[in-house]
């Protein structure tokens, strides 16, 4: 059967040759694991396309919607399996996963000196495709439409209107208007799906073609007789050795969505001005980098056209065919020095933020009982219910209150406002001081009702 | 690049002195540096390997190299069970090479453990590929197939509708068409629209019509079995037809459905016009009191069955 369907297809559209030729590339110097990171990024890329597709089914792309869209896909089951939130997972640590791995690509291709002639047009096409990744992370960002959606894009945005001249205008076609809102939304949503894509496949595609033209560069040591002779074609065992690779990865994406499943905070309020919005984990040392750089326009503008400026001229400005990492101290050497200081700034940034409690469910659980009958509703509101004395606290969990904080404020609030005429809960047990706690840190943050039970 | 080079197989390869070597056999190429680097050169007693350095003009009819005839017995041995064809695809710009004469060194494996065991390793290889793609595809497409039946499958949940009338208060064996607002629920919204029905009180159990037609044709299903009234029947205002609204027309005492004339008694029977099936009867349950609830449902069109959307 299949044999008859190859020859079918063979005697209309050449399939063998087309395969062969697809297949069949000769890889000097052989396999090695070391030339999987392109391979693992496509396959991202391809399970991110995927998955993004599926989100796209119940997405609802307008400020009135899209948080909603957003918790009715947390909340999808199939036979009491959590579909929605492992399809969302997937599609959330995907792009965390596909930064780092466009990341590990870019400094193989570096470090094996891969990009000198004649592949400096891939390189070139290499440094479209790492912006289209980092534009893509930044406009999915915004699109749950929750707090640290909004006010990361209110940040990111403000940032572009920084540019002189032409930067308030760039922001504000960004946004769709002077403020954030139903503009920005759709804004965000066509980039992310339709420009962006599309961008994807083109770049991907000239990538690969160029990639066949000049042909992988093969190992950074060793005469081309060596190479020649240790030869190897692509399939199967590089290919073998790439879908190990795609594995791995996947199986780490899995694991990730549904251990740590992606979080959804309370929908977007733009008059939360007490909100502390964090970027995301990749963007952390631009973000603690910016602090320290003054005037911001130097960092904001600069840092950027830095590092476009270094990735696009760099295959022109380095023209020795050395490629050896070991005859090459300081391209080394400064990689190393750049790494470090992504890796210092990102752990000097984290360090900054404010930790938000761990929340543990079955104690939040608790702790909302505990909430219901100890009385706090009759002076604080949650959710549109409850009294008007005390604080709101819809939002508390995101402020950022440790577990003691919290459990002092329960039965002394005096020690944090002398003035609070909150009163002491002093009998709460330290298990419910426990529960109280989580259930107050997870406000704002989680366990939203289920609109696929909803009535 | 410099002039077009023409490899043509047969053609003289002349030494140091002019004088003939041998023929052209192959050309050699280099697939890591995508070059032609060699020739193979057929002479009286074997094929050697002549390195494209010691050629020093290439013709249409000769090949003229600086090697004497003893640099050639010293040169390399061809050994062809160790190289392949090349594929036109690989073909060097520039070149023109006869079909065939192309030939690379074989990969590594191919020549240390043979043909037949390096393809068959090969196989194993390419099945182990199959493998892993079936199992990551599979544990992809699992999730969301289930994640696009999940909410195909979203059961529909019943809610009863207070309809804000009383028993008492409807005229006898006349039906009445009733407003109420519902919320059709898709995914994460919930739009309120409005719906309605038609209730027909009747006199008394001898009533001919007050015994709807569903039940007499046993269609309904034990929701609107489990909640029927010989008080009061409800009817839905969707012509079972081709779901236009059926409208009752006080002096034939009939309901009639504007589009395509199905005619439907008060406990709607067809009599007439194209319907498959009698007017839906819905499940309705009355308080003491004399207040009314109904579950609107909807059912499939045009058959005769009463099958439920979901």
């Amino acid at each position: 059967m299949g044999q008859k369907i190859v020859e079918y297809l063979d005697e209309r559209v050449r399939i063998r040759a087309l395969m062969s030729f697809l297949l069949n590339e000769p890889m000097p110097g052989g396999s090695r694991w070391a030339y999987i990171p392109g391979s693992m990024v496509l396959f991202v890329l391809i399970l991110q396309f995927i998955t993004g597709m599926m989100l796209a089914f119940y997405y609802g792309g307008t400020p009135d919607h899209a948080w909603d869209s957003v918790n009715y896909i947390d909340h999808l089951t199939y036979r009491g399996v959590p579909v929605g939130r492992l399809i969302r997972g997937i599609h959330y640590w995907g792009s965390s996963i596909m930064v780092i791995a466009v990341g590990i690509h870019l400094l193989q291709v570096f470090l094996w000196g891969a990009y000198k002639r004649p592949r400096e047009i891939m390189w070139l096409v290499g440094t479209v495709l790492l912006a289209l990744t980092m534009t893509a992370a930044f406009s999915g960002y915004l699109l749950p439409w929750d707090e640290r959606a909004y006010w990361g894009t209110i940040v990111g945005t403000n940032m572009i209107g920084l540019i002189p001249l032409v930067g308030e205008a760039i922001k504000d076609a960004i946004r769709g208007g002077v403020g954030l809102g139903a503009l920005t939304l759709s804004h965000f949503f066509t980039l992310h799906t339709m420009i962006l894509p599309t961008l994807f496949i083109l770049f991907v595609m000239l990538h690969m073609v160029i990639f066949r033209r000049v042909g992988p560069a093969g190992p950074f040591s060793g005469t081309p007789e060596q190479n020649e002779a240790t030869k190897d074609t692509f399939y199967p065992r590089q290919v073998l050795m790439d879908s190990f690779g795609m594995m791995g990865v996947f199986i780490l994406i899995l694991l990730l969505a549904i251990l740590r499943p992606p979080g959804l905070e309370s929908v977007a309020n733009p008059s939360n001005a007490a909100y502390n919005p964090t970027p995301a984990w990749y963007f952390d040392w631009i973000f603690q980098l910016l602090k320290m750089i003054r005037p911001e326009i130097v960092g904001v503008v600069g840092l950027p056209v830095l590092i476009a400026v270094v990735l696009v001229l760099l295959p022109f400005l380095d023209k020795k065919p050395v490629r050896s990492p070991f005859k090459r101290p300081l391209s080394v050497l400064s990689t190393l020095f750049v790494l470090v200081s992504m890796v210092v700034l990102s752990i000097m940034a984290e360090n900054g933020y404010k930790k938000l409690v761990d929340v543990d469910r079955a104690a939040m659980a608790r702790g909302q009982v505990v909430f219901n009958q100890s009385g706090c509703i009759g002076c604080h509101t949650v959710f549109g219910k409850g009294g008007k004395i005390g604080p709101d606290l819809s939002e508390e969990g995101l402020v950022g209150h440790s577990e003691h904080w919290l459990t002092v404020q329960f039965v002394n609030s005096k020690a944090h406002f002398p003035d609070s005429i909150m009163p002491d809960f002093t009998y709460l047990t330290k298990q419910q001081q426990h529960d109280l706690s989580m259930y107050i840190s997870s406000l704002g943050r989680m366990g939203w009702p289920d609109p696929t039970k909803a009535q | 690049m410099g002039e077009e080079v023409t490899y043509r197989v047969g053609i003289p390869v002349l030494g140091l002195r002019g004088e003939n070597l041998g023929r052209l056999e192959k050309v050699l190429f280099t697939e890591s540096r995508h070059q032609v680097t060699g020739l193979v050169v057929r002479s009286l007693e074997s094929l050697h390997i002549v390195p494209l350095e010691k050629v020093t003009s290439v013709s249409g009819t000769e090949i003229r190299t600086h090697l004497t005839p003893n640099d050639l017995h010293q040169s390399p041995v061809f050994d062809p069970t160790q190289y392949e064809e090349v594929p036109p695809w690989f073909f060097p710009p520039g070149h023109h090479i006869e079909l065939g004469a192309l030939v690379t060194i074989k990969p590594l494996d191919v020549r240390e453990q043979g043909e037949e065991s390096a393809v068959s390793r090969r196989a194993f290889m390419g099945k182990s590929v199959a493998l892993l793609a079936s199992a990551i595809g599979i544990s992809l497409l699992v999730p969301i197939g289930g994640y696009i039946m999940a909410a195909a499958t979203t059961p529909v949940t019943d809610n009863w509708r207070d309809l804000g009338v009383k028993l008492q208060d409807l005229p006898l064996d006349e039906p009445v068409q009733r407003s109420f607002r519902a919320v059709s629920v898709s995914g994460w919204m919930r739009v309120p629209e409005d719906r309605s029905v038609w209730l027909i009180r009747h006199s008394g159990a001898s009533d001919p019509w007050s015994e709807p037609e569903d039940q007499k044709k046993n269609l309904d299903s034990p929701l609107e079995e489990g909640h029927a009234d010989p008080r009061l029947t409800v009817l839905s205002p969707i012509c079972p037809h081709l779901g236009c609204e059926p409208q009752w027309h006080k002096g034939q005492k009939l309901f009639i459905c504007p589009c395509h004339h199905s005619i439907y008694q008060l406990n709607g029977k067809v009599i007439g016009g194209p319907a498959p099936r009698p007017m839906d009867q819905l499940p309705v349950r009355i308080s003491p009191d004399g207040s009314i609830a109904v579950i609107y449902e909807q059912f499939a069109i045009g058959i005769a069955a009463k099958v439920r959307l979901a």
